[in-house]
């Protein structure tokens, strides 16, 4: 058992290491955060051997009262383990490479190694409470990444936004752990030892928390839940934090804001998926409809965006609707929907991991030049790195036999069984959500790879653009070629995650079909118009709906104009003037009571018979309140 | 007979036999020696030796009752001798001539310390008192400066009055209880029982500074030698707030109520005068002596939840609580204030003003953070001895329902940071205005770090108040 205390305790310990040395030399820190990681990532791998034989690794010690901390590694957490420490692995590697020349890149590894910690902490704890801890450092974490280039204004204000964004949903959050920490404690069915806010005993016994807690209050801590998870994995409508958030290094998008932080919401419910079960059928069909909402709404996004990892930061939103959406349909698979989540959530790693790592490659050479209208002929003038992309791009788009297609597929078709056995149309709109939400992907996915790859090099730099080197671009190729192959574990991963055997239902061909018909559809639309120049002569601002989309559907308009300016800053003055006149009358006091001190002090004169003076003064007003009191 | 076979036992004579006795010998080295050094090395060692006998000493009962040996007067024992090995050292760096006589005061002091733990009686319990008197008003004007002689002076006179306020006190108090040993007591007419109280009070009230005996304690502190303060702010108030814990514990069983009316007024207007004042003031050894008696206010906040549990009949389990954390905060108080006094050893300038610390972070940070640590604990943050001190003795006053007077003691807490940090923030945030304001050698430092270090460590192992608690039991239990 220690040595899996050792995956979260590798990185933690590194972090500080890896600064310190990298004060010393620069060089150092990159080295021995990518060695702690490595170091997690094989303890990893003999945990998984671990898992698969039968054991669950579960350790648990009490912090106080009845709060415990401690590991819980099944079998979902061990697959989440493992992706987590690989691709954060491969990230790193290339880091050493992206971050090469950058002054202060001992703080970028340390705090890339404190991040990793803090998500391996998150997925291995075996307590809510410990999980919530681990979720506030990742958001910490998070937070100093997108803001590593402080003097950008844009990376600063980025960071503050998606500090506060995220931050409302860690107060959903907290309000639901207190909620179910209530609930737990002030019932009987739980004992002390057990510890309420137990992973372990939440999720085996949901049906004596829902009746410790009542469908409604159980319905209203799920739903507070899913508030947390919304906002860490950035759905609507909280997603506005993360393509602001992509003004941190690519690095750090590909780490956090692609392959881990943001499916950490994802987790959150898969790994308490007992208690969503247990709050009713209304509280999946939120899951299904709010990421399968997500997943369109989002992708509709993608197809107006200009900055390349804009258009990769929709496009996560997108997927992670996928991911959320899968775990509402638990009428379907049962509890095996976690396995459909889950696999989609490790194939998205892989393939968002790699395209947030190519673009990166290509940002080097360009620049930093983001944006893709300047792109172009960019495969003929750096072919590993856009080879590398346009993998990543057809498993994102799910072109069949790459593993984006089996992960994605089995979705799609897992929500026209969810549509069957619903029966009415309300059920169907997951199905049409995320059928038009392929559709979205393949059209934003092939409008950025034309862009950038096809025509002619619409800027100067993108002409004199050359590949990394091969050595930076293994890491890559590692994710590339998992992205391609990882499709054929699609069955054995299910039944891993599920513990048993996921027998997946067959839909009829003609729905099977559909998506292959938008992929196809969408490859050649978008070939028309962005592989061939023609988009140079449309104007795209008379086509209806697009200044909606340029603007986000007004929403983060909404949020900033109205709310926040109109509705909060408003209040924050109120509030900030009634402070103001609070303090005032804090200083008055304090004033008061510093002037009334130097009047005590007086008394201090030096002199020795005014001491005498004081003592018989003073003993005296004492007997006589003695006297008044009835001492004597 | 029963004499001779008890002064045969000579093992409980030891700790008394070799202060005293080296006391005389470094007199006598005196005329052929002339090192500092050797003189402190000798007192440090020869404490050391009584400290390690006293722990070692098996509770018995010696000169017919005179001398009592159990663990609760072995404690403050204890106590009080590290209170002086703690300026064993430091005081080097003050006393530049005569060591001799200096390091033989010390001893006679400590031994006086050592006889006033040990007895219940309270004739030998005033002579012992007077011997730390006389000791420390030498101490106080050794160097004959004006300042420490006006120092020195106001300390003779007021501790003269004191002198005698105790003994018109005694006097009242066996003309009516008919006994001086303090186990034996039981009751006695009300008058002059009430009389005897505030003489009493008054009397040893002087060595605890508390207000409003308080006023020669600022400037005696203020003018002498910062080791001197040292000892008189720490083993000389704790030894008047053990002798008090003893008189006022065991000797006033029927008078619960007015004890508890007197000294919760007294411990009110202590705290809220050494705070406030403190607040204003910008000389540093002044504002440590400010600190000093509001310190007091708190320790006898003791004999006010004494009194008011007695008054109440609560179950004696409480009274040993409170009588434990007295003693706990007594043990806390040495490191906290003794250190803060040696840390002005670090300053070259005569009277330091607050600005003078300025700086300190950059020349020793060491220095810096172990003053910082105490002032903290003084204050009563968490994580310091001294929040876990405070935090026992409120919880004691809640225990017997004083819950008004522990919320006017934690507001004075929550005044007293205010001056605390004041002194913090020009160590870390001010530039100094010389280049190197500080002497920096071990000598200095060592002391105050060590203190910082316990008082940290007695602030995370809280738990030692339990460890404390059972030697609560044995004042209580005669």
């Amino acid at each position: 058992m220690i040595l899996q205390w050792l995956i979260l305790l590798s990185p933690l310990l590194a972090a500080p290491v890896a600064f310190a040395a990298g004060r010393w030399k620069r060089g150092l820190s990159g080295i021995i955060a990518s060695l702690s990681i490595a170091i997690s990532l094989a303890i990893s791998g003999i945990t998984y051997f671990g898992v698969v034989s039968g054991i669950t690794y579960y350790e648990r010690f009490t912090w106080f009262y009845n709060l415990g901390y401690g590991i819980y590694i099944d079998h979902l957490a061990v697959a989440m383990v493992l992706m987590v420490t690989f691709v954060s692995l491969m990230i790193h590697l290339f880091a050493m490479y992206y971050m090469g020349k950058d002054p202060n890149r001992h703080v970028y590894f340390a705090e890339t190694a404190l991040f990793t910690a803090g998500m391996i902490g998150l997925v291995i704890s075996s307590n809510l409470l410990e999980f919530f801890m681990f979720w506030e450092l990742v958001g910490l974490c998070s937070y100093l990444l997108i803001g590593f280039w402080f003097f950008k204004p844009n990376a600063t204000a980025a960071a503050k936004k998606a500090f506060i964004v995220t931050r409302i949903g860690d107060l959903l959050f907290l309000i639901g752990l207190v909620v179910l920490y209530q609930g737990l404690t002030a019932s009987t069915v739980v004992a002390t030892s057990q510890g309420p806010l137990n992973i372990e005993f939440l999720i085996t016994h949901a049906g004596s928390v829902l009746n410790a807690l009542g469908r409604t209050r159980l319905f209203f801590v799920s739903l507070m839940l899913l508030g947390g998870a919304i906002g860490k994995s950035s759905q609507f409508p909280l997603h506005v934090w993360i393509p602001d958030a992509m003004e941190g290094p690519t690095t750090v998008s590909a780490l956090i804001h692609a392959a881990t932080m943001v499916t950490a919401g994802i987790y959150l419910v898969a790994r308490v998926y007992p208690l969503f079960v247990a709050s009713g059928p209304d509280m999946l069909y939120i899951l299904a409809i709010l990421g399968s909402f997500t997943a369109l709404f989002a992708g509709t996004l993608g197809i107006v965006m200009n900055d390349i990892k804009r258009i990769l930061a929709y496009s996560t939103i997108s997927q992670l609707g996928y991911m959320l959406a899968a775990l509402g349909f638990y009428g379907v698979y049962g509890s095996g929907v976690i396995g459909l989540s889950v696999y989609q959530l490790v194939v998205h790693a892989f393939f968002k991991a790699l395209l947030f790592m190519s673009a990166g490659a290509i940002l080097i050479a360009l620049m930093d030049l983001r944006d893709v209208r300047k792109m172009g002929g960019l495969w003929r003038r750096m072919p590993l790195t856009v080879t590398l992309l346009f993998i990543g791009s057809i498993t994102l788009t799910a072109v069949p036999f790459t593993a984006g297609f089996f992960s994605k597929d089995a979705i799609i078709s897992a929500s026209w069984s969810f549509y069957q056995s619903g029966g009415t149309y309300v059920y169907g709109l997951p199905w049409v959500f995320l059928e038009i939400g392929s559709l979205m992907t393949v059209l934003y996915t092939f409008r950025m790879f034309f862009l950038v790859a096809l025509g002619k090099p619409r800027s100067h730099l993108a002409e004199h653009a050359k590949d990394p080197s091969l050595v930076a671009l293994l890491p890559l190729a590692a994710l590339a070629v998992l992205s391609l192959i990882f499709g054929i574990f699609q069955g054995s991963f299910y039944d891993f995650v599920n513990g048993s055997a996921l027998v997946l239902k067959s839909v009829p061909i003609s729905i099977e079909i559909i998506p292959l018909v938008f992929l196809v559809a969408g490859v050649f639309l978008t070939y028309f118009i962005f592989g061939t120049g023609l988009w140079q002569k449309v104007n795209f601002s008379a086509v209806p709906g697009y200044r909606t989309l340029k603007n986000k559907y007004y929403l983060d308009r909404l949020f900033t104009n109205l709310i926040a300016e109109r509705g909060i800053l408003p209040a924050a003055g109120a509030f900030g003037r009634f402070e103001d006149s609070y303090n005032s009358g804090n200083e008055r006091a304090g004033r008061g009571v510093l002037s009334f001190g130097s009047y005590l002090r007086k008394l201090q004169s030096g002199i020795i018979e005014n001491y005498f003076l004081v003592i018989v003064i003073s003993i005296s007003l004492i007997f006589i309140i003695i006297d008044l009191m009835g001492g004597f | 007979m029963n004499l001779v076979a008890d002064l045969l036992s000579l093992e409980y004579f030891f700790p008394l036999i070799a202060v005293g006795l080296a006391g005389f010998i470094l007199l006598v080295i005196g005329f052929f020696h002339n090192s500092g050094r050797l003189y402190a090395v000798i007192t440090f060692a020869v404490l050391l030796a009584a400290l390690i006998s006293i722990i070692f000493l098996a509770p018995s009962v010696v000169l017919g009752g005179i001398l009592i040996y159990n663990p609760f007067n072995a404690y403050f024992a204890a106590i009080l001798i590290i209170s002086s090995m703690f300026v064993a050292f430091p005081a080097l760096k003050n006393i530049t001539a005569r060591w001799d006589v200096f390091y033989s005061l010390l001893l006679f002091v400590t031994l006086g310390m050592i006889v006033a733990s040990f007895t219940m009686n309270l004739v030998v319990m005033f002579v012992a008192f007077e011997a730390v008197s006389l000791g420390t008003y030498v101490m106080a004007g050794f160097h004959k400066t004006k300042r420490a002689l006006e120092a020195s002076a106001k300390y003779f006179f007021t501790g003269a009055v004191s002198t005698a306020f105790i003994i018109l006190g005694l006097s009242y108090y066996f003309q009516a209880t008919r006994t001086f040993d303090l186990n034996a007591v039981t009751t006695g007419a009300h008058t002059p029982l009430l009389i005897a109280l505030a003489f009493l009070v008054i009397g040893f009230g002087f060595k605890l500074a508390i207000f409003p005996m308080h006023q020669w304690a600022i400037d005696t502190y203020d003018g002498s030698e910062n080791s001197v303060s040292a000892l008189l702010s720490t083993g000389g108030k704790i030894v008047a707030f053990m002798i008090m814990l003893k008189l006022f514990v065991l000797g006033f069983p029927s008078m619960g109520d007015q004890v508890f009316i007197f000294f919760t007024l007294l411990a009110i207007f202590t705290m809220t005068y050494g705070n406030l004042s403190a607040l204003s003031e910008t000389k540093l050894k002044r504002l440590l002596a400010y600190s000093s008696v509001a310190q007091a206010g708190y320790l006898i906040l003791v004999f006010s939840a004494v009194g008011y549990g007695q008054y109440n009949h609560d179950p004696a389990a409480y009274i040993q609580t409170i009588v434990a954390a007295g003693m706990l905060y007594s043990l806390v108080y040495i490191f906290m204030k003794g250190g803060a006094f040696l840390s002005m050893n670090a300053i070259k300038k005569e009277e330091p003003l607050i600005e003078d610390v300025a700086g300190m972070s950059k020349q020793s940070p060491i220095l810096a953070l172990s003053l910082s640590i105490l002032l903290l604990a003084l204050a009563g943050i968490p994580l310091t001895g001294g929040f876990t001190g405070k935090a026992f003795l409120f919880l004691s006053l809640i225990q017997v329902k004083l819950w008004w007077v522990a919320v006017i003691a934690i507001l004075n807490s929550a005044v007293s940071v205010f001056y605390y940090l004041r002194v913090i923030s020009y160590m870390y945030r001010r530039e100094p205005s010389d280049r190197e304001p500080f002497f920096t050698g071990r000598s200095v430092i060592a002391p105050v770090a060590v203190a910082a270090i316990i008082t940290v460590a007695i602030g995370v192992y809280w738990t030692v108040f339990y460890l404390v608690l059972p030697y609560a039991a044995y004042l209580l239990g005669g």
